[in-house]
């Protein structure tokens, strides 16, 4: 809602308060909201590129899954890479349009949560680990359009809260962009509590389009369809059914066998996770570190891929002597929960200062 | 069972109740046992190859064999015994005030006195015999008249099929009782067909077989005793009409019939094929209009939400909260949980902070 159209409905709030709990993620955005509105929205966003095709798209923005669809009518924008918004390492019309392609996206999942114009609106945004504060304040200003009050919160404390796993637990937050561990101890963690990598969803992508590549050079394909691949095969138990896939060459679809591939490719990310969990346990008191092992929380989309839980655990067997693993039951909404949780938890007059 | 249409009796058979009169006033005298609780029979009587005969011989014949039977029977019955003759030219008898026994005394009489009948027909001489089915009411559960009738022609179909010359009595009154209690259901069920109401008017005949010419209705004669039973079943006060002439009294007694059936059609009857097509079709009418209505709401709807869009107006859902809740001083880790709490806030005004202290762009600024 632009804050013309806000000051011409100029609504009084005094008839409830919505929470609004966001995970804003590279590949998916997701709200949880008091009003029992739950949903998920691939972050896209595109704009017509001419008249033509705004005049044959019929609207000024396209979002999620309908921008992938229509990109090539569209600027189309994935404003958010590597879990931050993307803007320093591009020219300057390219940091401009992912700002505003963030914003809107960030009007649009806050739409989606339906809040009513008579409600205030208090909104917990998941943020990565280790966010740079320019992008924590361009998705603080982005968020304030269409809220009364919004608060970033680390992502995987999020996770970890929503599930009142507060103490002697490490949260494996898998995104697309990112990978996030976060040690929790009890307390708000802090910046040596976290780690943040980029062995995440994106890594596994373009490992797997690598190694096709390699093992099938005249296989036609983007990155696009080797991550609907992963997403519908991804699986590194050694016992997984073949994984033959449909991909064009020289405009023939043609069968490829890439089970060993894209296992090897969903494989890839976890010793480097591990390596991670091992800084975070290594600097913790020892006395509790077994606990630390015990209880290693694995979320995010990337939790999806079957049998990583086990692959991890042995690669801590290995590295660490033991592990052991557990899986989020809601990947997509875990993030999305617990920021929830907090902006429910959150004191009133805590609120009443961001205002 | 018989069938008790209008049939007109020839010539030969004169003098007997039409077939209508006759079950009408079976059916009263019927009644009349039920309710002063004496017992009756009721007979069917077949001349035995009569169709065979009626092929070698004509009809006249038949006619001629049929009378002399009708003779020798009224020779054997009281005045109270009802006498008919149905269509497929079987004779129905109904005898009041008798028991099973002497209606088996009575069936025996009948044989031996047909045995004796002599035809001479083509130089030759024909003898006949009888085939009968008995009933009587005096059997437990419930009766009816058309199951009495339905066992006695179950007890003819029996004596014929066993070569004739014999009276025959089934014992299968429950079991035609149960069908007849499954045919009125069905009837119920169903409900009268739309020629139903001019059926059962046409099934009303006029007395026609009335008595001799003067004749006046009176208790003492079987007929007039037989009409004031009718009277009765129909809720008339039969002594009214005593003395009336009974065609006077049976046009009477038609009218009501037909008043009644009219009634019963107007306020009892399901309503007929006709009718039903007709509300069908009304309701078919009033679905289009609602499947219409419900098409134009959609669209109004769908018009408010492009307009809602449009203006940028959401009507959103309603938060399960009035107010802002926080954590209470009863949850489980409170002091932690509100630290954490605290932490966050801390570091979010220090966000404010920042951007109130740009006040512009900071991805524009800060890159």
């Amino acid at each position: 809602m632009s804050p013309d159209a806000k000051s011409e409905i100029n609504v009084k709030k005094d008839q409830g308060v919505l929470y609004m709990g966001i995970d804003l993620g590279t590949s998916r955005t997701s709200v949880a909201s008091s009003n029992g509105v739950r949903t998920t929205l691939s972050s896209h966003v595109g704009y017509p590129k001419d008249v033509v095709s705004r005049k044959l798209l019929g609207r000024d923005v396209l979002y999620g899954d309908e921008a992938l669809e229509h990109r090539l009518s569209l600027k189309f924008f994935r404003p958010l890479a590597a879990g931050v918004l993307k803007q320093s390492q591009h020219k300057a019309e390219d940091v401009a349009g992912n700002l505003k392609a963030a914003a809107d996206l960030l009007t649009e999942i806050i739409r989606l949560g339906k809040p009513r114009a008579d409600e205030l609106v208090y909104a917990v945004i998941g943020v990565p680990a280790q966010a740079a504060i320019h992008h924590k304040e361009a998705i603080v200003k982005a968020a304030r359009e269409s809220c009364d009050a919004v608060m970033l919160c680390s992502e995987p404390f999020a996770v970890a809260y929503g599930l009142d796993m507060l103490e002697d637990v490490l949260v494996v937050d898998i995104g697309a962009g990112t990978t996030d561990l976060c040690r929790m101890h009890g307390t708000m963690p802090e910046d040596s509590d976290q780690v943040t990598t980029t062995y995440a969803g994106d890594y596994v992508d373009e490992k797997l389009a690598d190694l096709v590549r390699k093992r099938y050079p005249k296989a036609q394909f983007t990155t696009r369809m080797i991550k609907e691949i992963k997403e519908r095969h991804a699986n590194v138990s050694d016992s997984s059914p073949a994984v033959v896939v449909d991909l064009p060459v020289d405009g023939k679809p043609t069968p490829f066998d890439i089970t060993e591939e894209l296992r090897t490719a969903c494989r890839s990310i976890a010793p480097p996770l591990v390596e991670g969990l091992s800084q975070l346990i290594a600097t913790f008191d020892p006395e509790f570190q077994h606990r630390l092992k015990n209880r290693v929380l694995l979320a995010g989309g990337g939790s999806q891929i079957k049998g990583l839980d086990l692959a991890i655990e042995d690669e801590m067997r290995r590295r660490l002597g033991h592990g052991r693993v557990l899986r989020i039951e809601e990947p997509v909404y875990g993030g999305a929960n617990g920021a929830l949780k907090i902006a429910h938890d959150m004191p009133a007059e805590f609120w009443e200062k961001l205002k | 069972m018989p069938q008790f249409q209008t049939v007109r009796l020839s010539e030969s058979t004169q003098g007997l109740f039409s077939a209508g009169d006759v079950e009408r006033l079976m059916r009263a005298e019927f009644d009349r046992a039920g309710r002063h609780k004496f017992p009756l029979v009721v007979m069917l009587v077949a001349v035995d190859r009569l169709g065979q005969l009626q092929d070698l011989y004509g009809w006249e014949s038949k006619d001629e064999i049929l009378r002399a039977i009708v003779s020798m029977l009224r020779a054997s019955l009281r005045d109270s015994d009802l006498l008919g003759l149905t269509q497929d030219d079987r004779i129905l008898l109904v005898f009041p005030h008798t028991t099973p026994e002497s209606a088996g005394l009575l069936a025996r009489r009948l044989l031996t006195g047909s045995r004796k009948l002599r035809f001479d027909r083509d130089g030759r001489t024909l003898r006949i015999s009888l085939s009968i089915g008995i009933s009587h009411n005096r059997q437990t559960g419930d009766l009816s008249f058309e199951t009495l009738v339905a066992v006695a022609e179950d007890g003819l179909t029996v004596a014929d099929a066993a070569g004739g010359d014999r009276f025959v009595e089934t014992e299968l009154y429950q079991l035609y009782e149960k069908k007849r209690k499954a045919r009125a259901r069905a009837r119920e069920t169903a409900g009268l067909s739309p020629e139903e109401p001019a059926r059962i008017v046409a099934s009303v005949p006029p007395i026609e077989a009335a008595p001799p010419d003067g004749h006046r209705l009176t208790p003492d004669d079987p007929i007039g005793q037989a009409l004031l039973e009718l009277l009765a079943s129909q809720g008339f006060d039969g002594q009214k009409f005593v003395g009336i002439d009974p065609e006077a009294v049976a046009n009477a007694i038609r009218r009501a019939q037909l008043e009644r059936v009219a009634k019963q059609v107007d306020t009892t009857r399901p309503a007929t094929p006709e009718e039903l097509l007709e509300k069908q079709e009304q309701i078919d009418t009033l679905e289009r209009r609602i499947a219409k209505l419900t098409q134009i709401l959609g669209l109004t709807e769908e018009e408010l939400r492009r307009v809602a869009e449009l203006k940028g107006v959401d009507f959103g859902m309603p938060s399960i909260y009035k107010s802002v809740q926080g954590l209470t001083g009863g949850e489980a880790e409170f002091a932690r949980k509100k630290a954490m709490m605290l932490t966050i806030l801390e570091a979010n005004l220090a966000l404010k902070r920042d951007l109130e202290a740009q006040g512009e762009s900071p991805g524009e600024t800060r890159t």
